[in-house]
């Protein structure tokens, strides 16, 4: 598992269709490896250097060629809701062994993760083999307190997944 | 010959149980039990269960010996009951679901007693009396809904005792319910008061026998009253305060006195497993009935009237 700087959640600028997902991987040197918690950007027509975090994050998924490939016409529907200003994201991204794993891990996955909505957005995304959860809240104390259980909810489902495995006619492709 | 799986685990039970036909084939199950003077919480109760849930599911199937192909249906505890631990098992249902490619069903906890106490005793239209730790409800079937006659207005029977038990931390070990009936059994006084005092010494069986008397004297009359109302001749009792032997014996005096008969079903059943939520998945999934994955998110407030009892008249 890896976690990945989804601040820029602002990947969310309309103009561009790619960029309305998760960014699948902020692989290469530098600011987004091992940082787990970014600011959203203030806010769409912001000052210079909010446009421009935006604008990195949307630039960056067309440059590079991420692990595993960013996302293809097959994927699970974008992420439609922009975080606000000053919100805090965190995104986590979840390799699996093939895209049908990842889908049916989100779809063990997702029936309760609506049950504490007040206080916290989860979504839910498929990305090629990965599965991607991001977590929008007013403060980061609320996300630990629906990721810790949750990373518990989604061992499980791996554990289940290679305990059981899947029958040989659903190989992995 | 449709054979079903259940998984539950609303509390600290969690249990894996496959039914085909009307015959349990296995029933595997685990207790998360706590030190004395604590109770089980959320989080705990379902790091547990998750740690045991896949052997269970092994357990199972050996038992039964069965493989997944012979598999037709999973059930699952929709609710009511404890969020974590209900999530828990939710997930692992919904996985091998999907894994083995067979129908999902959410299933009522407090209908899976209920169909298990019909299948195990074969009474054929009693009224319920349905005391657990989670749990107090006197139900009766009407009209494709289990109608609840009357419950507690406040919390179940069964967490009073282990409330009870814990302030004189009685063992947990294998129920603290359990250690109270033995400890009770041994009571030679019926007090009015709670309050015994001999000299410099105390003596708690005379309040453990008061707890009890008074507590299964007060299910008893509404339970009585419910068969009254419905002129019923059979009461079934389900829940793990069902397996206190002096509750059923108070029932059985009050059944005598009407003319009725008494059901009630031993530990394997009475207490929380895998089966009863497998027996109620397949009465379910003969009536037809199916979870869809994106219908199928547990809910800790699950009434058992809410759910359409198509598979009786």
């Amino acid at each position: 598992m890896q976690a990945s700087g989804g601040g820029a959640g602002g990947a969310e600028d309309r103009d561009d269709q790619q960029s309305s997902r998760i960014p699948a991987c902020q692989s290469g040197s530098g600011s987004a490896e091992g940082e787990a918690v970014r600011r959203a950007p203030q806010g769409r027509g912001g000052p210079g250097r909010g446009r421009a975090v935006m604008e990195a994050a949307v630039a960056r998924p067309q440059g590079e060629q991420a692990p595993g490939g960013v996302g293809s016409a097959g994927d699970v529907a974008p992420l439609a809701v922009r975080p606000r200003r000053g919100e805090v994201v965190l995104t986590l991204r979840v390799p699996f062994q093939s895209p049908l794993e990842a889908d049916m891990a989100r779809r063990s996955l997702l029936p309760d993760a609506q049950r504490h909505q007040g206080l916290i957005r989860k979504e839910f995304a498929v990305n090629g083999s990965d599965l991607l959860v991001r977590w929008t809240a007013d403060d980061l104390a609320f996300i630990r307190l629906s990721m810790n259980p949750f990373l518990d909810q989604l061992s499980l489902v791996i554990r289940n997944i290679r305990s059981l495995g899947l029958p040989p006619r659903q190989s992995r492709s | 010959m449709p054979a079903v799986l259940g998984f539950e685990g609303s509390a600290n039970k969690i249990g894996v149980g496959v039914v085909r036909d009307g015959k349990v084939l296995a029933n595997p199950r685990r207790t998360y039990v706590t030190p004395p003077g604590t109770g089980f919480l959320p989080g705990d109760t379902a790091r547990h269960h998750r740690a045991v849930i896949l052997d269970l599911l092994q357990e199972a199937l050996t038992e039964a010996g069965l493989t997944s192909e012979d598999i037709d249906c999973i059930a699952y505890t929709k609710g009511p009951g404890m969020g974590a631990p209900l999530v828990s098992v939710a997930v692992v249902a919904r996985t091998v679901a999907q894994l083995w490619n067979k129908p999902l069903l959410g299933v009522n906890h407090c209908i899976g007693h209920i169909e298990m106490g019909r299948l195990i005793t074969g009474a054929t239209n009693p009224t319920v009396l349905y005391v657990s730790g989670g749990n107090t409800q006197v139900i009766a079937y009407s009209e494709h809904r289990y109608r609840i006659f009357g419950e507690t207005i406040d919390i179940a029977v069964g967490n009073c005792l282990d409330r009870f038990a814990r302030v004189l931390k009685i063992s947990n070990d294998p129920s603290p319910g359990y250690n109270i009936e033995q400890m009770a059994k041994r009571g030679k006084k019926l007090v009015e008061l709670p309050y015994t005092v001999k000299g410099m010494d105390v003596s708690f069986s005379g309040i453990l026998s008061f707890i009890e008397e008074t507590v299964f004297a007060m299910l008893v009359e509404i339970t009585e009253r419910a068969m009254a109302h419905c002129g019923s001749q059979e009461a079934l009792i389900v829940g793990g305060v069902g397996c206190n032997v002096r509750l059923q014996e108070m029932m059985e005096t009050m059944c005598q006195e009407r003319g009725a008969r008494l059901f009630a079903t031993d530990e394997r059943f009475c207490i929380d497993n895998g089966a009863m939520i497998a027996q109620a998945g397949w009465e379910m999934f003969q009536a037809g009935h199916r979870t869809p994955l994106s219908e199928s998110g547990i809910t800790q407030r699950y009434r058992t009237d809410e759910v359409e009892v198509t598979w009786r008249d």
